[in-house]
């Protein structure tokens, strides 16, 4: 695989994106280019931009100018629930789950956000609607044991230890069946353990689903585990600083300037 | 083209629209550094007029103890209100939705409060007709002029406080960014009992112009709605847009009262805020107000 | 025995009124001040059906359902859009509602229907001249379909998302919900529930006058939700009947009542916001939920 673009036709697309705050440019010509079903790992420095690239993707907020596609076909200005449902999901670095749901409605909330009979059908339960809510539960059920929390699900989700609810996310991010998933800084906050069970089920879950990935990452150890034998993108000041393999990146004498004072191994 | 009653029509829609600007500055004080309406505007309003009106009539005290009277009271009310009805939720980061009620609350209890004691009656201002000044044909009341003069002077006096005090400077930081001001040492407790004070003393003025140019009646704090349209014509969360808003709805409004029909001069402000909602949500001098990640 | 009547019936159209609050207020977190204006909507084109069309019962409450959904969304539309925030909403309701009250006071006639202005719409039809059964009967009949039909709706995956709006929007929609939509229906079923209170309201006592529907009453309907208990119907439900009942019963307090509510407000949002049955849901477990069920903490709920 070459270091700098995808083999293929790349399925999301930025082509100098760039965005706006007041008079702050958070990011500045960003170019990206991911296959289907890569893992990309996206990392740089605090503040360089890396939320904001997956806030402009999902039109939280709004580019200033660039281009954003999707199997060329261009994302802005379709509101954030539309791009859920062209099939970009994401978790956030903040969590939002909904706290007082629990585990098993935060999941399910994300099958159904588009919901699947209509109106009529709510107001009188006709059988067509009860077996597709009989799916969705199955369903729910089903992404919570992926994440191992099966027997948490009637826990409210506010209540979870705060590593099962980053796998909360990731299972209600997988439950809109998306075809990218967004990972914002998914081992935040983790220890050693967790990291590495993490990056086993991010691992399990890319390689059973083929989603395409992309992750912000500040765990170094996680990204290059993860990112092996995919490519990385390293952003500074909203810009691109270097892209390629693990390898190239550790030792691209950039990459190392920016992260002046942060080791190479650690995080 | 009657001249006489454009230009009439012109002067009340300012007067009026001064009015409108003490409260919509009010709101969107409150609004720029907390990100909160205030419901109980209405009712500190209708508190300050009551409170000047008894003064003169009840107590029998000179104009400018009224006045002081009045402002001084609700100013109390006001930083009352806050220290105990919002703060709370405030600091407990309560959603928007508890602060509105809590707000709408407060207003309940001091709107039917003051029904209770003083009655549903419209309540004159003891003046005798003053004369009203005439320029060139067109009457000027003495109540519309002062009012418009001194609105403009507390408009003022309120700029040069945010632009040139310590602490004015403190609360615009904090109408940024809350947080941000607060790490970086201006009290947030002091930036509180200012804005809450400064409410007091603008929706106190405003209720006594108000009460002076037409009655004194517990539902008069209504007319605040006009001062969040106002707001949100001109641009929410920003002082000169409320102001910007409050005159052109004045004006507006009165335009529409005087040469179409006075029924439908409140109506005329719904539609106006419905239409601002529908193509310049931002308002006139739109700044990006979504909400923020 | 015709003093409970009439407090079943008042509180019933009250609680048609209150579960349309429960669904756009507790569920979705819309706050709404001017919803006595949907059921002013209601009982005047109920009026208008019954009384100038003579059409029967049941097509005059969904004409009247319908028109105030209808009227909801021109109010809704631009409020919602553009990612605004609530408080638009809020002040937009409020303006509806006062400026309806003006227009309603104004109106002495439209064609040949005279509406009366400030001195009321007289002669309407009588609920127990419309249908066979008591008059009371037909307010609880109704207020038991539509407490079914708005638990359908809350349970269902529509409700669902309106709940979630509630708790995080901005989260809600990056998980693919359709914000402005699912705000519109809240506001349209709301809208509808209150138009058919207000409706029965107009037929029960034949007669209608834009005094009915005034801050009073919303602030009733608010207390209502406030009280009862977010993301919960059978609370509200409960509360709306006291509200009704409570001050018949106790003259004096009558007086006092509303002060009282505003100082509620606080106190309730400051101390149990979640209100007396917040998320109490209406199934067969809900009694032992309630005195099982742990407030979530403090002042994160939204």
């Amino acid at each position: 695989m070459s270091p700098d673009t995808p083999t293929s036709a790349p399925i999301l697309e930025l082509r100098d994106l760039t965005v706006d705050f007041g008079g702050v440019r958070a990011v500045n010509s960003f170019n990206m280019a991911v296959a289907p079903g890569e893992l990309v790992g996206l990392i740089g420095p605090n503040g360089a931009g890396k939320t904001t690239i997956f806030n402009l993707i999902t039109n939280a907020y709004q580019a200033t100018a660039g281009q954003i596609l999707m199997e060329g076909k261009s994302l802005r200005g379709l509101t954030p629930d539309r791009i859920c449902h062209r099939g970009i999901s994401r978790t956030f670095q903040n969590i939002r789950l909904f706290p007082f749901m629990t585990a098993y409605e935060n999941v399910e909330l994300s099958i159904h956000s588009a919901p699947q009979y209509s109106l009529f059908e709510a107001f009188v339960r006709l059988p067509r609607a009860r077996r597709k809510e009989r799916e969705s539960r199955a369903r729910a059920h089903q992404l919570l044991e992926t994440v191992g929390l099966d027997k948490l699900a009637q826990a409210r989700a506010g209540s979870l230890p705060y590593g099962l609810q980053r796998r909360l996310e990731i299972a209600r991010a997988m439950a809109a069946s998306p075809r990218i998933l967004l990972l914002d800084e998914p081992a935040a906050g983790m220890n050693e353990d967790e990291c590495k069970d993490l990056v086993q089920l991010i691992r399990q879950i890319h390689e059973t689903q083929g989603y395409t990935i992309i992750m912000i990452e500040h765990h170094m150890a996680v990204v290059m585990d993860l990112c092996r034998k995919s490519r990385i993108y390293v952003m500074q000041l909203g810009a691109n600083l270097a892209t390629g393999g693990p390898e190239q990146i550790q030792n691209d004498p950039q990459v190392i300037k920016a992260y002046l004072g942060e080791r190479k191994n650690g995080h | 083209m009657d001249w006489e009653l454009f230009f009439q029509q012109l002067v009340s829609g300012i007067s009026i629209g001064a009015i409108y600007s003490l409260l919509a500055v009010g709101y969107a004080l409150v609004y720029s550094v907390y990100n909160f309406t205030n419901w109980a505007f209405d009712g500190f309003m209708v508190f300050g007029s009551f409170i000047g009106f008894s003064a003169i009539l009840s107590w029998a005290l000179p104009l400018w103890l009224a006045v002081t009277l009045s402002i001084v009271a609700t100013v109390i009310l006001s930083v009352t209100v806050e220290t105990t009805s919002y703060r709370p939720l405030r600091l407990r980061k309560a959603p928007r939705l508890f602060m509105m009620i809590s707000a709408m609350g407060v207003n309940l209890a001091i709107v039917n409060t003051l029904n209770l004691v003083y009655g549903g009656l419209f309540r004159r201002f003891p003046f005798e007709d003053l004369q009203p000044y005439f320029v060139g044909g067109i009457s000027i009341g003495r109540m519309d002029l002062i009012a418009m003069v001194i609105s403009a002077l507390i408009l003022v006096l309120l700029w040069v406080f945010l632009y040139r005090t310590k602490l004015g400077l403190g609360i615009l930081a904090s109408s940024v960014d809350i947080l941000t001001a607060s790490l970086m040492g201006i009290n947030n407790n002091a930036v509180a009992i200012t804005v809450f004070t400064i409410t007091g003393v603008l929706s106190s003025m405003a209720g006594l112009f108000y009460g002076m140019k037409y009655a004194v009646y517990p539902t008069m704090g209504l007319v605040t709605i006009k001062a969040m349209i106002a707001s949100i014509i001109g641009g929410l969360g920003s002082l000169p847009a409320a102001v910007l808003g409050s005159m052109i709805l004045g004006v507006l409004e009165t335009f529409v009262a005087g040469y179409i029909s006075s029924t439908y001069r409140d109506m005329f402000s719904f539609a106006f805020l419905i239409v601002m909602l529908l193509f310049l949500p931002n308002g006139i001098m739109g700044k990006s107000l979504e909400e923020k990640l | 025995m015709g003093y409970l009547q009439a407090i079943t019936i008042l509180s019933g159209c009250n609680l048609l009124a209150v579960l349309g609050m429960a669904v756009l207020t507790g569920y979705t977190g819309l706050f709404s001040i001017g919803h006595a204006g949907f059921m002013a909507l209601g009982a005047y084109m109920g009026g208008i059906l019954g009384k100038e069309m003579g059409w029967n019962l049941v097509p005059c409450l969904l004409g009247a359902g319908l028109f105030s959904g209808i009227i909801s969304l021109g109010i809704g539309y631009p409020a919602f859009r553009s990612r605004l925030r609530g408080d638009y909403f809020a002040i937009a309701t409020l303006g509806f509602a006062e400026a309806l009250r003006l227009l309603l006071n104004n109106i002495h006639s439209i064609g040949k229907w005279r509406l009366g202005g400030a001195y009321g719409y007289m002669d309407l039809p009588e609920l127990k001249h419309m249908t066979f059964l008591p008059d009371w009967a037909v307010v609880v009949i109704v207020c038991l379909i539509a407490l079914w039909v708005t638990h359908m709706f809350i349970t269902s995956q529509y409700g669902m998302n309106c709940i979630a709006i509630r708790q995080d929007e901005a989260a809600a929609e990056m998980m693919g919900v359709d914000l402005l939509r699912t705000k519109l229906l809240a506001l349209f079923v709301s809208a509808f529930l209150a138009a058919v209170g207000g409706a029965l309201l107009a037929f029960y006592f034949g007669y209608i006058n834009p005094s009915f529907f005034g801050i009073q009453r919303s602030s009733d309907l608010l207390a209502s939700v406030v009280f009862g208990g977010i993301q919960s119907l059978i609370g509200p439900a409960i509360t709306a009947i006291l509200i009704v009942a409570v001050p018949q019963l106790l003259l004096t307090f009558a007086l006092y009542r509303f002060i009282v509510y505003g100082l509620l407000f606080v106190v309730v949002m400051v101390f149990r916001p979640q209100g007396l049955f917040g998320y109490v849901q209406m199934n067969s477990r809900w009694i032992t939920r309630f005195f099982r069920h742990k407030p979530p903490e403090a002042m994160e709920q939204p």
